[in-house]
């Protein structure tokens, strides 16, 4: 725990500006040895620059870090490195196709006299990932490990130890570090977070994940638009508040339920609670089981994906997903999507087969399947094409003429409707890339390129990750809204309170295979867990 | 819904708001290369200018003319009576008409044949014969180029173009020349094109389907159909005529069209080059499957994602390209009256750098095809600039591989300064 002990830590008057925008002004924020700081603010608040400029990956333009008393070269990584600073990235940059231990000892390779020493190589990669993961292969490539699997590997990184086996770092600086971890993950990660405080590490834990703050932070620092807020002790300070500092305004709050506003500790399905009246105050309409099914699934398998999937999803239906990273969860997607062409099995939009037939078929007018990817970075966007383009994408040949012509106006029509109802804020709609949008408006870009009326099923994989929450709450509201209009929906979230709260019944996935369904009040995180693993796993 | 009326507005005043002319005439990718073009015809306007070549011309005089040579006081002389430094000018009296050439306009008078010589010097750049001639050796490569630009927006490579125009230029011969000298423009022509064009569609769509078939990376395809098409194209004349080329063509298919003179200029490949190039732009920026192309080269997994048919995008631009090879060889056979084993060789470079130096990102998503052409016409330039400079031919490629690095260097360079930018 925290005592009143001298701060190790101290960034003082720090400004960085990035083009034309202030990303930090004169932020002064000091970190006590031993304790878990988190940094708060919505996307864009400058969090994540004051953790980089930390760890000397930013050069800020005035202002100092200190690190025991001892001022740091500004925007030097080596300086930072070697005084005991680390930083665990919010974007994974790995070489994929090396293996887990020569991507966690590419710093400093041990050799043999000229020859790689690969065992005391694979020896000091065990030592770092076995303190997370002692299941994990450091042999193999990384590329081969799931996102989540992945993540923990470079957290490892950071937990390098000298001879003694004193940890050199003294100062971790985890830049969204559960943004694609499963839960079960995630609740380990933070678990070695606080055993890494108590071993008297300095954690600057940088998150918008309101429960993580709650369960493994200290204190909480807020930012607001590059500008310092206040620092928090956590013990003294609940939810709305510190959403309030975060976004400036008191997020509304079921008035019924007024006193579940308290820290997720105390009560399963609160944040839930909190997403559900915040998306659907006046209690969603009811998807309408008596029609037939808009997607039936039948015996799906695919080999070493896939085994036996069953599902019915009604017009309307939010269908939640839930599972641990690498249950099939995005497999099962690929497969009615028709990515993946070795499917067996029936998948049926209304009354036609789609199973093995591929994307095209997929996507057709009368069927109408959206795919809306997990990795928008790499799975989505076009970051060289415009915004009209990136939502245009699957429909432009509906809307253009003889041999594939463009009709300019019938794209800008649409692009500009789609834009609206979104709110997608955007400079121009053909000048500006991808690239140039702030994560949430990014994501909202790829779900409006699937919702339109044609489109009858839509499959949303993580369709929240690394936003902020006022852009959270905005695409929940778009879900749920496209639902009442008849949409059906597949929802597969690692964030479970999002899960509980969206879904009109839950699926539960483990090893490829449905584990059984949740609905009305069996849905809770616990249920969720405990068939995703087949095991009593309680989280806390 | 105000907040989103108000977004709305924000947008349409984005959209409404012009830039200003310059602003926009910089904002586009192939300003530069216009901007290059320009100071290099400049330059070698004026270093034409300043060192102008003879052009021998006779003015011819009727038998009846009388030529008197003037000195500066204006007396009279017969032809040989007076020395060439003196003369101020050249008097033709013929049929009663008199007319005056002043000597700083004539080269010298033949008096036994009766012909005057002009002294009319010409600006070795900057004549129409010379800029056709810069433009139509452009042309042949940059024609393929038009089609490589979909391929290295791709992400892709095509290392055959070469040896498909090579193959299609060969084949065509055969069959151009089975018409006998005195076959009409009008069977000749499209049975050329037909036939040049098939081979080169067939070549093209070969390259696409295996390497998307196969999955295996175009490079590895290409190379090797790079040298199996050679091969091809070496030995079908061999087994056939026992020679290197192939020539002999109906003149309705050489100077009848496309070696057709237009006031005393060829330009037929140039226009095929112009037209293929509009509807290249055309393609890629109007068209649905122009910009699967682009959404291809910028992130292949979301093109499959966004339900995009990657594979047979790829193989249309593959088979597109080896038509163009085919297009380009057609001409190039009407151009030249012959086709020979080597023609094409080293093409694939040539059309490479053209695609490159006007912008295209090998590392896909990114490349225009006007680019393509004025990259070609730049490299073109750059070989007239070193003929014009009496520089031996063998610098070509130094300077050429030289340009080709800078482009690509300040190209970038342009790219992080805009991104940086944003």
């Amino acid at each position: 725990m925290p005592s009143t002990t001298q701060p190790i830590l101290i960034a003082n008057n720090i400004s960085k500006r990035f083009g034309n925008t202030q990303a930090l002004k004169d932020v002064s924020v000091s970190f006590l040895p031993g304790e878990v700081h988190a940094l708060m603010g919505e996307n864009g608040a400058g969090k994540s620059t004051l953790g980089k400029v930390i760890a000397g990956l930013h050069a800020q333009d005035s202002g100092q870090v200190e690190l025991d008393g001892k001022k740091l070269i500004q925007g030097s990584l080596d300086d930072a490195f070697h005084a005991g600073i680390r930083i665990v990235h919010q974007e994974l940059a790995q070489c994929p196709n090396l293996s887990v231990a020569e991507n966690l000892c590419l710093h400093d390779i041990p050799k043999r006299g000229f020859s790689v020493d690969f065992a005391e190589m694979i020896r000091r990669a065990k030592d770092l990932v076995h303190q997370l993961d002692p299941t994990l292969d450091v042999s193999k490539p990384l590329g081969y490990l799931s996102p989540g699997r992945r993540q923990i590997c470079q957290i490892a990184a950071s937990l390098d130890r000298d001879k003694n086996g004193q940890a050199n770092a003294k100062v971790i600086v985890f830049d969204e570090p559960t943004s694609s971890l499963s839960i079960s993950e995630a609740s380990r990660l933070m678990e070695i977070t606080r055993e890494l405080a108590d071993r008297g590490l300095t954690i600057i834990y940088v998150s918008h994940r309101m429960s993580e703050i709650f369960t493994c932070c200290d204190r909480v620092s807020v930012l607001r638009d590059g500008i310092f807020v206040a620092t928090n002790v956590v013990a003294e300070i609940d939810e709305p508040t510190l959403v309030q500092q975060m976004i400036g305004r008191r997020l509304k709050t079921p008035r019924a339920k007024g006193e579940s506003t308290t820290p997720l500790q105390s009560s399963d399905n609160t944040e839930a609670d909190t997403i559900r009246a915040l998306v659907a105050p006046d209690n969603t309409t009811e998807p309408n089981y008596e029609t037939s099914p808009a997607l039936t699934l039948t015996n799906v398998s695919s080999p070493n994906k896939l085994s036996d999937c069953s599902l019915k999803l009604y017009p309307g239906e939010i269908l939640g997903i839930g599972g641990l990273v690498g249950a099939g969860r995005s497999e099962l997607f690929d497969a009615i999507f028709g990515t993946d062409k070795r499917v067996t099995g029936s998948i049926r939009v209304g009354a036609q087969e789609i199973a093995g037939k591929g994307t095209k078929a997929a996507i057709k007018a009368g069927v109408g399947i959206g795919y809306v990817p997990e990795d928008r970075r790499n799975q989505g966007l076009f970051f060289n094409l415009g915004i009209d383009e990136n939502i245009l994408a699957p429909i432009m040949p509906e809307l253009s003429g003889a041999f594939g012509i463009r009709k300019l106006s019938n794209e800008l029509d649409l692009v500009t409707s789609r834009v609206e109802r979104f709110q997608i804020k955007t400079a121009s709609l053909r000048q500006t890339h991808p690239g140039e949008l702030s994560g949430g408006n990014q994501q909202k870009l790829l779900i409006a390129r699937w919702m339109s009326d044609r489109t009858k099923v839509l499959l949303l994989d993580e369709p929240t990750r690394g936003i902020d929450v006022g852009t959270k709450s905005e695409i929940y509201r778009l879900i749920n809204q496209a639902a009442d209009e008849g949409l059906a929906i597949l929802l597969v979230s690692s964030e479970m309170p999002e899960l509980l709260a969206l879904s009109d019944r839950i699926l539960v996935m483990g090893e490829g295979k449905i584990k059984g369904e949740l609905a009305g009040k069996s849905m809770t995180q616990t249920n969720i867990l405990t068939l995703a693993t087949n095991e009593d796993l309680v989280i806390n | 819904m105000s907040k989103s009326a108000a977004n709305a507005e924000n947008i349409a005043k984005q959209q409404g708001a012009k830039k200003s002319f310059i602003g926009s005439l910089f904002g586009h990718q192939e300003s530069g290369l216009i901007l290059v073009i320009i100071l290099m015809a400049l330059g070698l306007t004026l270093y034409g200018a300043a060192r102008p070549v003879d052009s021998r011309q006779e003015i011819i005089l009727p038998d009846s003319a009388r030529v008197i040579l003037l000195d500066a006081q204006g007396e009279s002389h017969e032809p040989g009576t007076i020395a060439r430094t003196k003369i101020a000018t050249y008097r033709v009296e013929s049929d009663g008409a008199t007319t005056d050439y002043s000597a700083s306009k004539i080269n010298k008078f033949d008096s036994t044949t009766g012909t005057l010589y002009a002294r009319n010097t010409i600006n070795p750049f900057l004549n129409k014969s010379n800029l056709v001639l810069v433009t139509k050796d452009a042309s042949f490569f940059a024609i393929i180029a038009v089609g490589m630009t979909g391929v290295i927006i791709l992400a892709g490579i095509d290392l055959s173009v070469g040896s498909i125009y090579g193959l299609s230029a060969i084949v065509g011969a055969m069959a151009v020349q089975s018409f006998g000298p005195d076959a009409s423009w009008m069977l000749v022509v499209p049975v050329a094109l037909l036939v040049c064009i098939a081979v080169g569609t067939l070549c093209g769509f070969a390259n696409g389907a295996m390497s998307v078939g196969l999955g295996v990376h175009p490079f590895v395809i290409t190379l090797g159909m790079m040298a199996a098409l050679r091969g091809l194209t070496v030995v079908i004349p061999q087994e056939f005529y026992g020679t290197q080329s192939i020539g002999g063509f109906p003149s309705s298919f050489t100077t009848g069209f496309f070696k057709a003179e237009f006031y005393g200029v060829y330009p037929v490949p140039v226009i095929i080059m112009v037209l293929t190039a509009i509807a290249g732009w055309f393609v890629l920026s109007r068209t649905v499957f122009g910009r699967r192309i682009f959404a291809i080269g910028g992130n292949e997994v979301a093109a499959k994602y966004a339900g995009i048919p990657v594979g047979k995008v790829k193989i249309l631009v593959y088979t597109i390209t080896g038509a163009l090879c085919g297009l380009s060889a057609c001409a190039y056979l009407g151009y030249y009256g012959a086709a020979e084993t080597n023609a094409g060789n080293a093409y694939e470079l040539q059309v490479i750098a053209a695609t490159v130096i006007g912008g295209a990102s090998l590392m896909g998503g990114r490349g225009t095809v006007i680019g393509a052409v004025l990259g070609a016409i730049i490299i073109q330039l750059i070989n007239n600039t070193l003929i014009i400079f009496e520089v031996d031919t063998s610098y070509n490629q130094i300077v050429m591989g030289a340009a080709i690095i800078i482009a690509v260097v300040i190209d970038q360079t342009k790219q992080r300064i805009q991104a940086r930018r944003a």
